[in-house]
């Protein structure tokens, strides 16, 4: 591959990188605490494409010559445009129901002493999917039972069940960990993969180990809602 | 590097036929087409299953390209301000000795895989003895304190598992780089990856740096986004639900595991929240996984590949493979 072809490449990777910091399609794919290494990454991408296109101006083909005496063929490097591709053309989009279906460790969640404090007062408690499916699965003290709590995921359905569902990264799409809740009473009638705020409260002792530490969960309002730029809990 | 030959095309070609078609213009017809079947493309991907994969796929190389231009502005800095003689005197001069330093070393370099590939090569090539380099590959991703952190966090229950962690990935390293010493040959390694620099007089330090870690991130980047196709299509096409009816047959998760922290190719530092769900194995398996993972996964092979060459990276992933396996098994048998 060209010399010039190459710096082409690698400013076009820098700034899918750029593209998706700056407009916030980061989080579809990485955490959030990403963002200051892949603006560092693009930035020095592009400018150590930059630097070489300056250099080879500036001293001339001819003389850079001498400089490289051994080559080998990158045709490897081609691939660095997929990534480019992907991101310009297609955007693949958020991880969603496909990931939580064929999962083999719905709802692994860690007894944690920090997340089991006491709940916050108040008629509404917004939750995260991690912290109620962590509380049901763990917390014996039952402090959920008779609180109304609000919850933020996307609907799906699978064996006649309506679940609402949500994924949680450490690191990126890649080790995604799928959260799910089974839901009861006034069961939203929208369709898969609408991301709805539910209001409502747990079954008390619903999640056991027969049905994967999935909770029940009696809907007594929903909204639908857009999907949240952070697409993941983290 | 690459360019040689391409100049002299060049030349060749002012004097000829005018009408050749180099990489550029291919860049570009690419590109022209890619725009004009975009919707065709989309509406190809618009199927859950490579919805998925094409998710996975871009955020397995948006997370690691980080790390990888991390690792080549390492190397370029070995490359320029580092003469050959100060690593010398670094490392103890019997190879033998040097393996478990380079080890110990591998704390200090805090990233994951992507990183260590690139520097492992520089050093190779600033005259570092091939095994302590490898070691120096094996155990940074493994063992720097990121990582081990993460590994706390994740498993805050049994905080052994860091311990066992440490130790496991250590062994494997310092194990790999003994047996490199006694049966590894030179012939392996793709020349290109010992080929010293050029002669850089004349060329100021910066631009020794600049043009050494353009050409190192160039060289390794198309590999990183091949092992990630790899690890997207494994992740989304592999199923892995049946894994958890693994349950109590220790040997058979062992392998399991092992196999699928080589085919996940997942990032060092998150790979222990992974192991952490498969909360229906054993720990020693769960180990095994945190081990193998860093030291060989399809992502690694294929960056190794691209680096020292195929007949290297098949002869090296394999055997890495049963170390890391064995290491980790000792290391969970004494320290969980």
């Amino acid at each position: 591959m060209r010399r010039e072809t190459q710096n082409i490449l690698l400013v076009l990777l820098g700034g899918a990188l750029l593209k998706i910091s700056f407009s916030g399609l980061y989080l579809r794919y990485v955490q959030k605490s990403l963002l200051p290494l892949l603006i560092a990454a693009g930035v020095i991408m592009i400018g150590l494409a930059l630097f070489a296109i300056v250099q080879d101006i500036r001293r001339g083909k001819a003389e850079s010559e001498h400089d490289h005496d051994h080559s080998h063929s990158s045709r490897s490097t081609w691939l660095m445009l997929l990534p480019v591709l992907a991101v310009f053309l297609i955007s693949p989009p958020a991880l969603g129901g496909d990931v939580v279906n064929s999962a083999a460790d719905t709802n692994q969640t860690q007894r944690s002493r920090n997340l089991l404090g006491e709940l916050p007062s108040g008629d509404v408690i917004p939750l995260s999917m991690t912290e109620f499916v962590t509380r049901t699965a763990w917390d014996e003290s039952g402090t959920l039972d008779g609180r109304r709590v609000k919850l933020t995921g996307f609907l799906l359905r699978a064996e006649g069940q309506t679940y609402a569902a949500r994924l949680a990264i450490s690191c990126c799409a890649a080790d995604a960990r799928p959260l799910k809740v089974r839901l009861g009473g006034d069961v939203p009638s929208l369709p898969d993969e609408q991301w709805v705020e539910i209001t409502g409260q747990v079954v008390p002792k619903s999640a056991n180990e027969q049905n994967s530490w999935v909770p029940s969960f009696t809907v007594e309002s929903f909204t639908s809602v857009p999907e949240p730029v952070e697409p993941y809990e983290s | 590097m690459t360019i040689t030959g391409e100049i002299r095309s060049s030349k060749r070609r002012s004097g000829g036929p005018r009408l050749k078609i180099t990489s550029l213009e291919v860049l570009c017809g690419i590109l022209v087409l890619a725009l004009l079947f975009q919707s065709r493309l989309v509406d190809l991907l618009d199927v859950p299953k490579l919805r998925t994969a094409s998710t996975v796929f871009v955020a397995i190389c948006v997370q690691a390209m980080p790390f990888l231009v991390l690792g080549v502005l390492i190397s370029g800095a070995i490359a320029a301000f580092v003469p050959a003689s100060a690593l010398r005197r670094l490392l103890p001069s019997k190879t033998a000795l040097a393996v478990p330093v380079a080890g110990v070393a591998g704390v200090a370099l805090p990233g994951c895989e992507c990183a260590s590939v690139p520097v492992a090569k520089r050093l190779m090539q600033q005259g570092v003895a091939p095994a302590v380099a490898l070691t120096f590959l094996l155990a940074a991703p493994a063992v720097n304190p990121i990582v081990l952190v993460s590994t706390a966090v994740a498993f805050n229950d049994t905080p052994m598992m860091v311990v066992a962690r440490f130790a496991g990935s250590l062994l494997t390293a310092m194990v790999m780089g003994w047996l490199w010493v006694r049966f590894g040959k030179m012939e392996w390694i793709a020349e290109r990856a010992l080929a010293r620099m050029a002669d850089h007089t004349g060329r100021s330090k910066w631009a020794v740096f600049a043009e050494s870690a353009r050409h190192d991130l160039v060289d390794a980047g198309g590999f990183l986004v091949l092992g990630g196709l790899f690890a997207a299509a494994f992740k989304t096409f592999v199923p892995v639900a049946w894994m958890q009816t693994l349950g109590g047959q220790i040997v058979l998760g062992v392998i399991v595991m092992a196999l699928l922290a080589v085919i996940l190719a997942l990032c060092s530092e998150a790979d222990a929240f992974v192991a952490v769900a498969f909360s229906a194995l054993p720990l020693l398996p769960r180990l095994v996984f945190l081990v193998v993972g860093p030291a060989v996964d399809v992502k690694l092979i294929a960056l190794q590949a691209g680096a020292f060459g195929k007949s290297f990276a098949f002869r090296f992933a394999p055997a890495t493979f049963v170390v890391a396996i064995l290491c980790a098994v000792v290391s969970g048998v004494v320290l969980l």
